[in-house]
């Protein structure tokens, strides 16, 4: 220890003189700067400027690093993050079911004024009048019969979807067979899989598919249009959306809101013009172009 | 200088010039826009909630302290000085002052190192704090003197006690991370010389 004292006196004189000019020069350059600010400051920016730009490399690494932490950060808040999430989306719920609601509303006002978006597809909206009154037929009145032009077979849709058939035309009133009902049997087309089928209502609020050609092409939520086939119906009416049943069957959620049908509207289909004779339209008799006029008018070029 | 040092000795100083430089550019690196001062909601209380801000410490003055109370030897004055010199002309603070008052501190604590080696943590702790207040409070006079542009007391302040508050963490990291400790009784250099 004593040695140790000893070296350590030995160096203190010149190391406190060498601490002092460092010091000294030190408050001076504070004074010098007070005093004559711009020249100091010019040397300020000359060093940062050889300073600063030399860390670019290293501040590359570094920045990368505190991303990482505040990547770890905002895991540790995905707990808290997920349950804000499910908040919203729970309320964003509320506000589609909302929409959807308004959207229905506003189609069915739009029936009420009449508005035609198609002018192929002219309706006539009647009022639901009554219930079939049986729990094994389901079916609706509505209030516009053969005084409306009402023809047997037409469709009927609410404001979404489709709902059914005419079955049956009074003069003020007509029947509508619901898609539900045990007879129902409409030709479907399944989009973007483009399968055809037939849904055949059997008295439960979802109808099942039948007749599917490939279900493994098919998912849940698959829209069901009417396909058009046979005539009885115009293709691409929006039936529903597919779901799979409890009973592991295809069944489809019908768009149309049958908890509340009260005014339906029935399109006027058009009914497919039939040709009934087509050489009539192909060939009119005077002329002829086919090979039966070659001898006629071929020989003078021949000779 | 009269004191032969080791290769060992080099490696530290040169150890201690890395992190510095990148405790500097931890500091500069344009991590976000926003001013580094967090609020602290505090829920409830007797005036409501209230607000505290927190803005983070002078880890290099901390650093340095360390180093300077625990091996003297890795950090000749020199370094000290130009270390925070570049750091006053860089983080535009008034050049020379601040870097001044921090050799000054740490020349005392040079001095001490010998006794801290005996004494417990909390004496070397109380001696290093007692110096951070007393240079913090003049290197503020001595701007009011001069009528310079002061940072808001209260911020000073907050800086001066966290960082009096991060020098046992940062004493534990360099103990354990990079073999500055207090020299045992009788430790000599690779070379035989006192350290």
């Amino acid at each position: 220890m004593a040695r140790d004292k000893n070296t350590e006196d030995f160096v203190t004189p010149v190391r406190r003189l060498l601490v002092g000019v460092l010091l000294l020069g030190l408050f001076g350059l504070f004074l010098i700067w007070r005093i004559d600010s711009p020249r100091v400051e010019r040397f300020r920016s000359a060093v940062t400027d050889k300073v600063v730009p030399s860390f670019d490399w290293v501040a590359t690494p570094i920045n990368g690093i505190a991303n990482l932490i505040s990547d770890f950060q905002s895991y540790q808040q995905l707990v808290a993050q997920n349950q804000d999430l499910r908040r919203e989306l729970q309320q964003m719920k509320a506000w589609k079911e909302a929409a959807v609601q308004l959207e229905q509303e506003n189609a069915k006002l739009l029936d009420l004024n009449n508005v035609s978006l198609d002018p192929q597809l002219t309706v006539v909206t009647g009022v639901v009048i009554a219930d079939s009154g049986s729990p094994f037929r389901q079916s609706v009145l509505v209030n516009v019969g053969a005084r409306d032009g009402i023809i047997d077979g037409w469709p009927t849709m609410d404001g979404i979807g489709l709902v059914g058939r005419i079955a049956g035309v009074g003069q003020e009133t007509s029947r509508v067979m619901l898609l539900t009902d045990t007879s129902s049997r409409i030709p479907v087309t399944i989009q973007p899989s483009g399968q055809k089928a037939i849904l055949a209502g059997d008295n439960t609020l979802n109808p099942p598919l039948e007749f599917l050609e490939d279900t493994a092409l098919i998912r849940p939520g698959d829209r069901v249009v009417s396909s058009g086939d046979g005539g009885v119906f115009p293709a691409d009416l929006l039936v529903g959306q597919v779901a799979l049943g409890t009973d592991q069957r295809l069944r489809v959620r019908l768009s149309a809101d049958y908890q509340r049908l009260e005014f339906l509207r029935v399109l006027r289909a058009q009914p497919h013009e039939t040709i009934t004779d087509p050489g009539g339209l192909l060939t009119p008799e005077a002329e002829f172009f086919g090979p039966a006029a070659l001898p006629t008018t071929a020989v003078p070029a021949d000779g | 200088m009269a004191n032969p040092v080791d290769a060992r000795t080099w490696v530290n100083r040169g150890a201690f010039v890395v992190l510095a430089t990148i405790i500097m550019i931890v500091q500069l690196v344009p991590q976000s826009m926003a001013p580094t001062i967090f609020q602290i909601r505090f829920p409830g209380g007797i005036a409501g909630p209230w607000d505290v801000k927190v803005i983070f410490p002078d880890i290099l003055l901390a650093v340095t302290l360390v180093w300077v109370a625990r091996r003297p030897k890795y950090l000749p004055v020199w370094i000290i000085a130009l270390i925070f010199l570049v750091c006053d002309l860089v983080f535009q603070r008034p050049p020379g002052l601040w870097a001044g008052f921090v050799v000054l501190l740490t020349e005392s604590l040079r001095k001490r190192s010998r006794e801290f080696r005996s004494l417990p943590f909390l004496a070397e702790w109380g001696t290093v704090a007692l110096g951070v207040i007393i240079i913090t409070l003049a290197n503020r006079f001595v701007l009011a003197i001069v009528v310079t542009p002061l940072a808001p007391l209260g911020l000073t302040l907050v800086q001066m006690i966290l960082t009096i508050a991060v020098y046992p963490l940062v004493a534990l990291v360099a103990h354990y991370l990079f073999g500055v400790s207090k020299a045992a009784p009788g430790e000599i250099g690779s070379r035989g010389q006192p350290i």
